[in-house]
């Protein structure tokens, strides 16, 4: 059964039409990358499988049950979330922000228990962090902050992590530091994750499927393996791609032609 | 012991001191005409103040959390001139009638304070990206607008009812006897332990809607609720007391300097610095110009304003 299975939907904001006649199957231990312009709807179909956008017609089933049947708390243990890059100055040291992270599990009086800490101390190991859990939020750098959300959201044991362009505004070491972590907790710990990006070629190699939207509609779907074709790209994007080989890594890559 | 316990625990010492001398200030306890004005009218005012500032401050507290911006209150945000508002026609229009034990003027303030928060609430979610400042503007403009409606209602009525609104809308904590107390107490508390019970969600909240939202927290009822009863609240104080400006953004903004954003040691924080700052600022009101007093109202605005101007060049 899939985890995520998206019917046939629609959302409007304000009357606009942001997506329409989305149909997505999303299966656990999957890695699935939204790609497409800006504006295309990646960021909108993510915030509204956390709940913060109702749907129009369509149906969100969440483990054969409309997304809209769970509780919120329900709904966070099932899926977690890491936002683009946070513009809210964050007052809290970094394992206080990470503790809050187990809202969804605990009732409003019960105290802390052995369960809590090893789930904080688990997410802390698996995204080397543990030595920042005594700063405070707002001294840390744009690839620290984004790993302390990924760790964070790890911390809420959750089924899916979705991601909405976590590297965007972040410097090459910081981009490709935050692309290995979240290939490896796909890859090594069988995390499920969604998410939303404008790197094509991480997209090709990282991810398993890409769902490519354009101006909120399916352009493309499919196994990652098959996306890069200079036609499709720019079908996608309007704008000319060329082909090469990664020196390397041998992996086919897209360059933009000028 | 932590660094925030400690503060909490000075905090609980200077309002018990607090509590315990300004009554007695002025007085000469052998004499028995003085013990009873001990008893009968300072102590009461004391603790009416003392409630009324808890009342105020956690209010304040609550819409900066929700609002995401230390200016925000229910004073800035125009919900305390709806609730004038209410009140101020209950007076001009001359009947007198109370529900449940709670009064007329009471009930009056509260639909105005609903009112004015349903106003806001729905322009600041009309688009998704609100700017903080437009958030402010609207409550300014609010203001402006439910002032000129409490100068119209006075200009209809009578001389006597005119100048009762007058004297109530300075913020005033003159008060004998205690029932009054019983009239604000229930407000208080319930404010008081709904934000005790919500400090996890409060906390969250804190990190932006999206991340809270994520997180599981139900973001809309959650508004609702605290909207609803931080109304209730501004109502019976505004209705009680008058708009006393300012408590509701000062001293919230102090604790969180003090110790920090954890709703959990924050909340009584605030009650107690609240309190005790509603209470010298009304002793400095009934001292400063003796026998003759000042409404509170002016004290507290008067150390506001430049606390406003003060948090908004330091933001930028």
């Amino acid at each position: 059964m899939s985890l995520i299975e998206i019917q046939q939907l629609h959302l409007k904001i304000d009357d606009n039409p942001i997506l329409s006649d989305i149909n997505l199957s999303f299966t656990k231990g999957d890695y699935l990358c939204l790609l497409g312009p800006n504006g295309a709807g990646k960021s909108t179909l993510i915030k509204t499988l956390i709940g913060l956008y109702p749907i129009n017609s369509g149906e969100i089933l969440l483990q054969g049950k409309p997304l809209n049947h769970y509780s919120p708390k329900h709904r966070a243990q099932q899926i977690s979330y890491v936002p683009q890059v946070h513009t809210h100055v964050l007052q809290h040291k970094v394992v206080d922000f990470i503790r809050m992270s187990r809202y969804p599990w605990r009732h409003s009086l019960s105290s802390w228990t052995p369960a809590d800490q090893q789930a904080i101390d688990h997410a802390f190991a698996l995204t080397h962090t543990a030595n920042f859990a005594d700063r405070p939020m707002q001294e840390l750098s744009g690839g620290e902050t984004q790993r302390i959300m990924i760790t964070a959201a790890l911390a809420q044991q959750s089924q899916v992590l979705l991601l909405d362009e976590p590297c965007s505004f972040l410097d090459p070491r910081y981009q490709t530091e935050i692309h290995n972590l979240i290939y490896q907790l796909n890859q090594q710990h069988g995390i499920s994750i969604i998410e939303a990006s404008h790197d094509i070629n991480h997209a090709a190699v990282h991810s398993q499927h890409i769902l490519a939207l354009k101006q909120g509609q399916e352009n493309w779907q499919g196994k990652s393996a098959h996306f890069l074709t200079p036609d499709r790209l720019a079908n996608l994007y309007d704008q000319n791609f060329v082909l090469s080989t990664h020196p390397t890594t041998g992996a086919t890559i897209a360059l933009t032609a000028a | 012991m932590q660094k925030s316990q400690l503060t909490l625990s000075l905090l609980v010492i200077a309002s018990l001191l607090i509590l315990f001398i300004t009554p007695q200030l002025g007085l000469q306890l052998d004499d028995d005409s003085q013990r009873r004005v001990l008893l009968d009218i300072r102590l009461p005012r004391v603790l009416f103040a003392f409630i009324a500032g808890a009342g105020l401050a956690l209010c304040g507290m609550v819409f900066q959390t929700l609002f995401h911006n230390p200016l925000a209150t229910p004073f800035t945000l125009g919900v305390a001139s709806g609730a004038s508002l209410g009140a101020a026609l209950y007076v001009a229009a001359g009947i007198s009638f109370s529900l449940f034990g709670i009064a007329g003027g009471t009930l009056a303030a509260f639909i105005g304070a609903l009112f004015a928060i349903t106003i806001v609430y729905s322009l600041s979610r009309l688009r998704r990206q609100f700017e903080p400042n437009t958030l402010l503007l609207i409550g300014v403009a609010l203001s402006f607008f439910f002032s000129s409606l409490i100068l119209f209602s006075q200009y209809l009525s009578n001389i006597t009812d005119s100048f009762r609104i007058i004297r109530w809308l300075m913020g005033s904590l003159t008060i004998i006897g205690y029932h009054d107390i019983f009239q604000l107490l229930p407000f208080v508390a319930l404010v008081t332990a709904t934000i005790i019970w919500a400090a996890p969600e409060l906390n969250l909240l804190t990190t932006g809607d999206e991340i809270a939202l994520s997180r599981g927290v139900n973001v809309t009822k959650l508004h609702f609720l605290l909207f609803f009863i931080t109304s209730l609240c501004v109502g019976a104080i505004v209705a009680l007391c008058g708009p006393i400006g300012f408590v509701g953004m000062m001293v919230p903004h102090i604790c969180r300097l003090l110790i920090g954003n954890d709703h959990h040691t924050l909340t009584p924080a605030t009650l107690l610095f609240g309190g005790s700052f509603l209470v010298l600022c009304d002793t400095v009101a009934r001292l400063i110009l003796a026998p003759t007093e000042l409404p509170v109202g002016i004290i507290s605005t008067l150390l506001g304003g430049p606390f406003f101007l003060w948090l908004l060049i330091r933001k930028k």
